[in-house]
């Protein structure tokens, strides 16, 4: 049998006295170093934390006084006016978004029935129907683009392309007269809105439907073509079905988007709070409206009254809870996504 | 038989029709932004300043809204940058998997989902506390108001933090995670500490990754209105001491308002209160030229990464 020589791990390093302080001072720093980002992440969680309640306690008071009727009750226009007006000593607390939640309602409705058919067909291009390379990558750059220009020059194009448009073509005198009584018919309208919400939110739809159908394994599109299926037939019966929870999750951060845009909205809106009514038939879509974003743009000038304040918060509160469902949806719909592809 | 070949091709003809509709509009928007824009576009207009007035030849460039837009964004990236890094480096390396951290990567993503203009009116109502004056300014020459004005460079700057942090942390945390597990434990293996690992080997692969983060947050922070609109307020020149270009008052300059590209576009559009739209015109163009070169920047990048990997 060797002899093992149990030997000291400093001696066989042969460090001097000196390079293991150094080595002593390294791992020092090292721990400051990690307690250093675990303080910087616990702060980060901090404000994520501070900003969801500061938002709730703000607009406490409001659901507080005014219950579910927040949701339910009309006239937000007139009551911040009042509000803003009131005396001293007695502030008007009582508040209805239900206009701004139709509102924002059938702007992201409509956006959605234009952008999904655009969004999905643009998708099926990109991933099955482009010829080659370059027209794959030249329609997915174009894509890109679509989805970094900022919100305000879609507001803008909007109110100086679309909403001219419709007032030209779709509005003529006798309806304005007819509809005086009502609201004054200039082109700012839910159907402005739609236009331009629609172009917003197709890149979002378009990057992550596909995400999906790429992420669709090979062998279900040749077990497709295999059983004599066309391409356009596998694509629709096979490709499509499969991919369809990435879709899913696509348009719901779509809708995310939509519901939460409030500058381009306000521009071509019109900015009042009107509750559009199904009776005026295609009037309808004609309907000048305020959502809830823009709301927030909208009456940001009177913040200084308190009960504005807590108002606006209450629709921000509205947002939040809306746009935080959307994203857990997201999330379990990304969850699916990934157990699907674990199994197969 | 016949029916069939029709119905493929009615359908790939509808998708065909959607994509290039798209794109058609993309190419309206831009080529429209373009022709309107270039004819407003001149050394003039870039380097005077804007003036609130409704006559054409007084109402000046857009000068201040740029430096506005160059400001914020350093601001706000400053802020946010090492604070999400850090984040990402704890959650993608240190971070235990159970219900705190899953917790707060649930906040971070439903902060991520949040309106921009939710953060737009925190930001406006936390620093309108008299305590934070210091941010902005006090109001003054209102009888018994106690509060700030809540509206300055720093406090805009800072909302666009709050609002592009979640979305950087995401990004970095997805760059560290995708950096193969070889680098880490080979660097364990020679015998480095994990923070000297990290540090030295795992940021520098994921470095790309991060870049990117960085400038699609920068992107997110120029393109933005809404905080702008409620945290700088709708002035067009720099509010502070004049002039506000010298050293001295860069801190006057920072805690008073003045505008940004969008905020500009916004004021100028019809629906603000200048109603220039050749104006508005001109200052997008210049957004979108900013926009897109960020984008090409990307591009380049994505594309440098990908070319590294295949090696």
């Amino acid at each position: 049998m060797e002899q093992i020589e149990l030997v000291d791990n400093e001696k066989i390093l042969s460090l001097t006295r000196q390079e293991r302080f150094l080595v002593k001072i390294a791992a020092v720093r090292d721990k400051i170093c990690e307690f250093g980002i675990l303080v910087i992440t616990i702060i980060s969680a901090a404000v994520v934390l501070f900003i969801f309640g500061f938002i709730l306690s703000k607009s406490w008071q409001i659901f507080k006084i005014n219950g579910l009727g927040f949701v339910t009750g009309k006239g937000f226009d007139q009551q911040v006016l009042e509000a803003f007006n009131a005396p001293p000593g007695q502030p008007v607390w009582r508040f209805g978004a239900l206009g701004l939640l139709i509102g924002t309602l059938a702007t992201t409705i409509g956006a959605l029935v234009i952008a999904i058919p655009a969004g999905l067909g643009t998708a099926i291009v990109i991933s099955e129907l482009a010829p080659n390379y370059y027209v794959k990558s030249f329609i997915q750059t174009v894509i890109r683009l679509l989805a970094s220009i900022p919100s305000i020059i879609y507001g803008l194009v909007g109110l100086l392309v679309v909403v001219p448009f419709i007032s030209k073509t779709l509005i003529t005198n006798d309806m304005q007269i007819r509809y005086i009584p009502f609201f004054q018919l200039t082109g700012n309208s839910i159907l402005a809105g739609i236009i331009v919400l629609s172009i917003m939110i197709v890149p979002v739809i378009v990057a992550l439907s596909v995400d999906a159908i790429n992420a669709v394994p090979k062998k279900y599109k040749e077990a497709g073509l295999a059983l004599g299926l066309s391409h356009w037939r596998t694509i629709v019966k096979v490709i499509v079905p499969a991919a369809k929870s990435g879709i899913l999750a696509g348009i719901i951060l779509a809708a995310g988007r939509a519901v939460g845009e409030a500058i381009a909205l306000s521009m071509v809106t019109g900015g009042i709070g009107n509750i559009p009514n199904p009776a005026h038939g295609p009037v309808y879509f004609l309907t000048p409206v305020l959502t809830l974003a823009s709301a927030i743009v909208n009456k940001a000038e009177s913040m200084s009254t308190p009960s504005i304040e807590a108002a606006l918060f209450a629709c921000g509160v509205v947002l939040l809870i809306t746009c935080a469902l959307l994203s857990v949806f997201t999330k379990i719909v990304e969850a699916i996504v990934k157990r699907r592809e674990g199994i197969e | 038989m016949n029916r069939k070949v029709i119905r493929d091709a009615a359908g790939q003809a509808l998708s065909w029709f959607a994509s290039s509709l798209t794109i058609a509009v993309c190419f309206g928007i831009i080529a429209y932004l373009f022709v309107k824009g270039s004819a407003q576009i001149n050394l003039d207009f870039i380097i005077t300043e804007p003036n609130p007035t409704v006559n054409q030849a007084m109402s000046g460039g857009i000068s201040t809204p740029i430096v506005g837009t160059f400001l914020l964004t350093v601001i706000g990236t400053i802020i946010a940058f090492p604070i999400a890094l850090a984040t990402s480096i704890y959650l993608a390396e240190y971070a235990k998997k159970n219900m705190v951290s899953s917790l707060f990567r649930t906040g971070i993503d439903v902060l991520a989902g949040v309106p921009t203009i939710v953060i737009a009116i925190f930001g406006l109502a936390v620093f309108s506390n008299p305590q934070l004056g210091v941010f902005s300014s006090m109001v003054e020459g209102v009888k018994g108001a106690n509060r700030a004005f809540g509206r300055s460079f720093l406090i805009c700057g800072i909302s666009m933090a709050v609002m592009i942090l979640p979305f950087v942390i995401k990004t970095c945390e997805e760059a560290i995670k995708a950096v193969p597990k070889a680098y880490m434990e080979g660097s364990l293996a020679m015998g480095a500490s994990k923070w000297h690992s990290i540090t030295r080997i795992v940021l520098p692969a994921a470095n790309s990754g991060i870049i990117t983060g960085v400038i699609l947050g920068m992107g997110r922070i120029i393109g933005d209105t809404a905080i702008v609109w409620l945290t700088l307020g709708g002035t067009l020149r720099m509010t502070g001491i004049q002039p506000w270009w010298s050293p001295i008052n860069w801190i006057s300059t920072l805690r008073n308002t003045g505008s940004t590209l969008t905020s500009f576009i916004f004021f100028a559009s019809p629906a603000g209160e200048g109603n220039q739209p050749e104006k508005a015109f001109g200052a997008s163009f210049v957004l979108i030229i900013i926009i897109i070169l960020l984008n090409f920047v990307t591009e380049l990048i994505a594309r440098s990464r990908k070319t590294v990997k295949e090696e």
